[in-house]
């Protein structure tokens, strides 16, 4: 149990460190003059981790104090998560009007409904309750990653390559707390440490992540948006978009002749 | 484990699956916005359709065997399934040339329908597989050309409606004279 409490402590100092690595080529790079809510993440990650730190000295780690101080921290940590999370949808579908006003809606429905479910589905058991809720946010950031890349595939968008790590190292993070919150529920109390140190490897992974993205980001690349210039009224996509729509319809019935020929004839 | 967080565990790996996936390199069309507007004036692999499924008919070649000359019969078939495969492969290549033209405009839209997308992804998922499907039988020669229907009747819708598309693409085509130019424009900027 000592070791498993000084490698903790290590992760901590570990994490603590790799924060201040990432904050420092923030302010090197500039990055914080395009990506204000990421850097207001990091700046809120590395607060709680100082507070969290003082909690534990002066209220040890079993007392209500240090309970309300760690998990408060951690809400406003979400709530940053998510401002940055949602920064790179705005970043990444913002000069596409049609998509991103399409997107937005289909995002954020989901990411609610998969919240909903979560805590549907999680009891309501007061002493994981906690867990249960912080497991449901990070799943609805998860889904709201991948389904943006999903729909970054699918128009063939280009994604900055800062954008691209910052939203993997969210996601990775997202889903290995989802995991690490599931394991601990079904565990209890006997893996609390595990659990905790679990949790700090997986920020540690995405601060690499991070600190990578941040680190090779040049000016002109991450200030570049690639939108297009110029658009289209609505009628006239409505009328191109129809004449799209017909033939492809008309493909799918060459199609559906093909097979019906053949059931026809099977 | 309870089903509920053996299905948190399955769900976060499935994403993270999901997360690597979309990550993967596309394989981009590279159109030009000339080739964008041919896909909406011009009139490609329909027109053959009757002559596919004509060759495919089992009685088309059904005279060879009855002169003796099966093995003549066997590679005229095989010949044409190969034409057949390729007919196919040219509706699968169009069908990506015009879903690549969709998504070219969804850029420039300034609003877009949720279901008129979804019909359109949930069309051209079916067409992939359908299209998979048939070349995976005919691959396998498990086509016998056996009886196709009422080809001539099929043959006469397809005609009729391929005129009238084809007449609304003509003016359509005139309508958007400066669409290239104003493609070759957002290309060019988002680039």
């Amino acid at each position: 149990m000592v070791d498993a409490l000084n490698l903790r402590n290590l992760a901590w100092a570990l994490t603590t460190l790799f924060e201040i690595i990432l904050f420092s080529y923030i302010i090197h790079r500039r990055v914080y003059r395009t990506h204000q809510a990421f850097t207001l993440y990091c700046v809120v990650a590395l607060l709680q981790g100082v507070l969290v730190a003082i909690a534990y000295r002066y209220f040890g780690s079993q007392s209500i104090q240090y309970f309300n101080i760690a998990w408060g921290a951690q809400t406003l940590v979400v709530c940053a998560r998510w401002l940055a999370v949602i920064e790179i949808a705005r970043k990444l579908l913002n000069g596409y009007s049609g998509i991103w006003r399409m997107a937005s809606r289909i995002l954020f429905v989901a990411g609610a409904m998969i919240l909903a479910y979560s805590m549907a589905v999680s009891r309501m058991r007061w002493d994981l309750m906690i867990t249960s809720a912080d497991r449901a946010v990070e799943l609805c950031i998860g889904v709201f990653i991948v389904s943006l890349f999903l729909f970054a595939r699918y128009y063939r968008l280009a994604i900055s390559s800062l954008e691209r790590q910052l939203a993997i190292g969210f996601c990775l993070f997202s889903c290995f707390w989802v995991i690490n919150d599931s394991l601990y529920q079904h565990w209890g109390n006997s893996v609390s440490v595990l659990w905790e140190i679990s949790g700090i490897f997986s920020l540690l992974a995405s601060l690499l992540l991070w600190i990578s993205a941040v680190r090779s980001a040049t000016q002109p690349h991450y200030s570049t948006v690639r939108i297009p210039a110029v658009s289209m009224s609505a009628r006239q996509y409505q009328e191109l978009s129809q004449e799209l729509d017909s033939r492809l319809k008309l493909l799918d019935s060459r199609l559906n002749h093909l097979l019906r020929s053949e059931d026809s004839r099977s | 484990m309870s089903l509920a967080l053996a299905l948190f565990i399955l769900l976060a790996i499935l994403l993270i699956i999901l997360l690597a996936w979309a990550m993967r390199p596309s394989k981009k069309l590279s159109l030009t916005p000339d080739e964008v507007l041919a896909t909406l004036s011009e009139e490609r692999h329909y027109a053959r359709l009757p002559q596919i499924l004509q060759s495919l008919r089992e009685d088309d070649t059904d005279f060879l065997l009855d002169r003796g000359r099966g093995e003549l019969m066997s590679r005229l078939r095989d010949e044409r399934r190969r034409i057949a495969l390729r007919y196919l492969g040219y509706l699968e290549e169009e069908y990506q040339v015009l879903l690549e033209a969709s998504r070219i405009l969804a850029t420039l839209a300034p609003e877009l329908s949720a279901m008129g997308e979804y019909e359109r992804l949930k069309r051209s998922l079916r067409f992939v597989l359908l299209c998979r499907y048939l070349r995976w039988r005919l691959r396998l020669r498990l086509q016998p050309w056996g009886v196709f229907g009422s080809i001539s009747d099929m043959a006469g819708d397809m005609t009729l409606r391929l005129e009238m598309t084809s007449a609304r693409l003509g003016e359509r085509a005139l309508m958007a004279s400066d669409f290239p130019l104003f493609l070759e424009k957002g290309r060019r900027d988002s680039h």
